[in-house]
């Protein structure tokens, strides 16, 4: 691995946390405009009989959206401590190489070779490791999408739904206009995600 | 890397100091390998950039297995920084270091290698059939430091105390005591915090034998020196920039 490559990598698995970051804040943004769709539709009783289940939908893509990006969280975590890990033992593996020049006339420069061998298959090994988790994240990422999507076309229902709600029309319009702004925000943010990922995919098989 | 055997009896410890491709702007450094039969200890090993000449060279009198022991005097990057290499190129060593630091140092990766933390009142490497002893120097400069002593070569390496900066490629040892104060002073008054600090150190430092004191930057005083060196260094204010 060269030094582009793991600035690379490092900047991606940085850009992937903060992206999820904001995953997190919309989906607690959904979560809030459920409860207050749940109150609105509760004050307009009859009238927006068919919004009350929808809200209790909205509320559930929601916790569901935060529990998979509180899993992929973790995962961008060790993500990250295995860039380390493999930034560390790459540049032991490089230094050891450089030793391994420098050493040609001294008396023990052989009993160099099991630690050099050592720091190639650690290295080896971490990258093993960082392709599964980047393979694992980006299930995970696809996963995301679904509550994300369905959310939208709850929105779309919901948009129905609150035309027969009389003065509270607009409230609850309000509401699924969050929904799917947030749904949308959500399949941007972990779209960029995915690109992060794919870079480092790129920028290994170069 | 140059080489300098300061003491060669039943065991041997070497200076590796003046390393003609060390990058200009990063401090010159003394280390120091104390090697017994089956055993190596390196001594303030130095930072990343010494690494590979650093190993490189020790390989002309150890090989890698037998190199079991690291000591660094305090945290800083001169003396250290290198542990993270040293971490994947020997993953049996120990490293002995103020328990003070020990959550500080492990920014610079420790997995493999055993970290041996030394309390505050010091303790022992036993190196073989070597006994080393580690003589606190805390706050001279940093705020948990050790001298290393051993009785029988009658050396203490005293890591920055006695240090100097001075041009690259100058000599290993003193030759003009009353010339070389100024390469020290500035250094000494600066970085060391504490006079108190000195004091008890000083006051500790006499009642042992020395033949040798072996900095961690600059050059080696021998046999009268050392006693100047105290003499010099009591008379001395520190602390200066408050
Ligand atoms: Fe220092
Ligand atoms: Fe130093």
């Amino acid at each position: 691995m060269n030094n582009s490559q793991t600035k690379s990598q490092f900047v991606a698995v940085a850009s992937i946390a903060a992206e999820l970051s904001a995953v997190m804040d919309v989906a607690k943004e959904i979560s809030l405009a459920a409860a207050n769709a749940k109150a609105i539709a509760f004050r307009a009783g009859e009238k927006a009989k068919g919004f009350q289940p929808i809200t209790d939908f909205i509320n559930e893509l929601a916790k569901e959206t935060i529990e998979l990006v509180n899993d992929i969280n973790e995962h961008a975590l060790l993500l990250y401590q295995l860039t380390v890990n493999e930034y560390r033992t790459a540049s032991a593996y490089n230094k050891l190489q450089e030793v391994n020049t420098l050493a040609v006339e001294a008396r023990y420069s052989e009993t160099l070779h099991p630690s050099l061998q050592h720091a190639s298959e650690q290295n080896l090994e971490c990258r093993k490791h960082f392709n599964q988790h980047v393979s694992l994240l980006l299930d995970q990422l696809g996963e995301v999408m679904h509550p994300a999507r369905a959310a939208r076309v709850i929105a779309a229902n919901s948009r129905i739904e609150a035309s027969q709600a009389g003065e509270y029309l607009q409230s609850l319009q309000a509401v699924a206009e969050s929904v799917d702004h947030a749904a949308q925000i959500i399949h941007e943010k972990v779209q960029k995600c995915r690109s992060a990922l794919n870079v480092i995919n790129l920028s290994e098989a170069a | 890397m140059q080489m300098t055997k300061i003491y060669e009896g039943a065991y041997q410890w070497i200076m590796f100091a003046r390393d003609p491709n060390k990058p200009e702007k990063i401090i010159d450094t003394n280390q120091y390998v104390v090697r017994t039969g089956k055993r190596c200890l390196l001594l303030d090993p130095g930072g990343v950039e010494l690494f590979a000449p650093m190993l490189a060279a020790v390989l002309h009198h150890a090989p890698v297995e037998e190199i079991t022991d690291l000591f660094a005097s305090h945290q800083d990057p001169d003396i250290i920084s290198s542990l993270g290499l040293w971490d994947q190129a020997l993953p049996h060593a120990k490293l002995h270091a103020p328990e003070l630091w020990e959550g500080f140092l492990r920014h610079f990766g420790c997995e493999t290698i055993e970290y041996v933390g030394i309390p505050d009142n010091g303790g022992v490497i036993q190196l073989d059939s070597v006994e080393l002893k580690l003589i606190p120097a805390h706050y001279l400069h940093s705020s948990a430091n050790f001298n290393v002593y051993d009785p029988e070569a009658k050396i203490l390496m005293s890591g920055d105390i006695g240090a100097a900066l001075e041009e690259s490629g100058t000599p290993m040892f003193v030759d003009d005591f009353d010339a070389h104060v100024e390469k020290m002073r500035f250094f000494h008054q600066r970085w060391m915090p504490s006079n108190q600090a000195k004091r008890v150190w000083i006051e500790r430092v006499r009642e042992l034998d020395i033949d040798i004191m072996a900095p961690q930057h600059g050059r080696i005083f021998k046999g009268d020196d050392v006693k100047k060196f105290l003499d010099w260094f009591e008379a001395l204010q520190v602390g200066i920039a408050v």
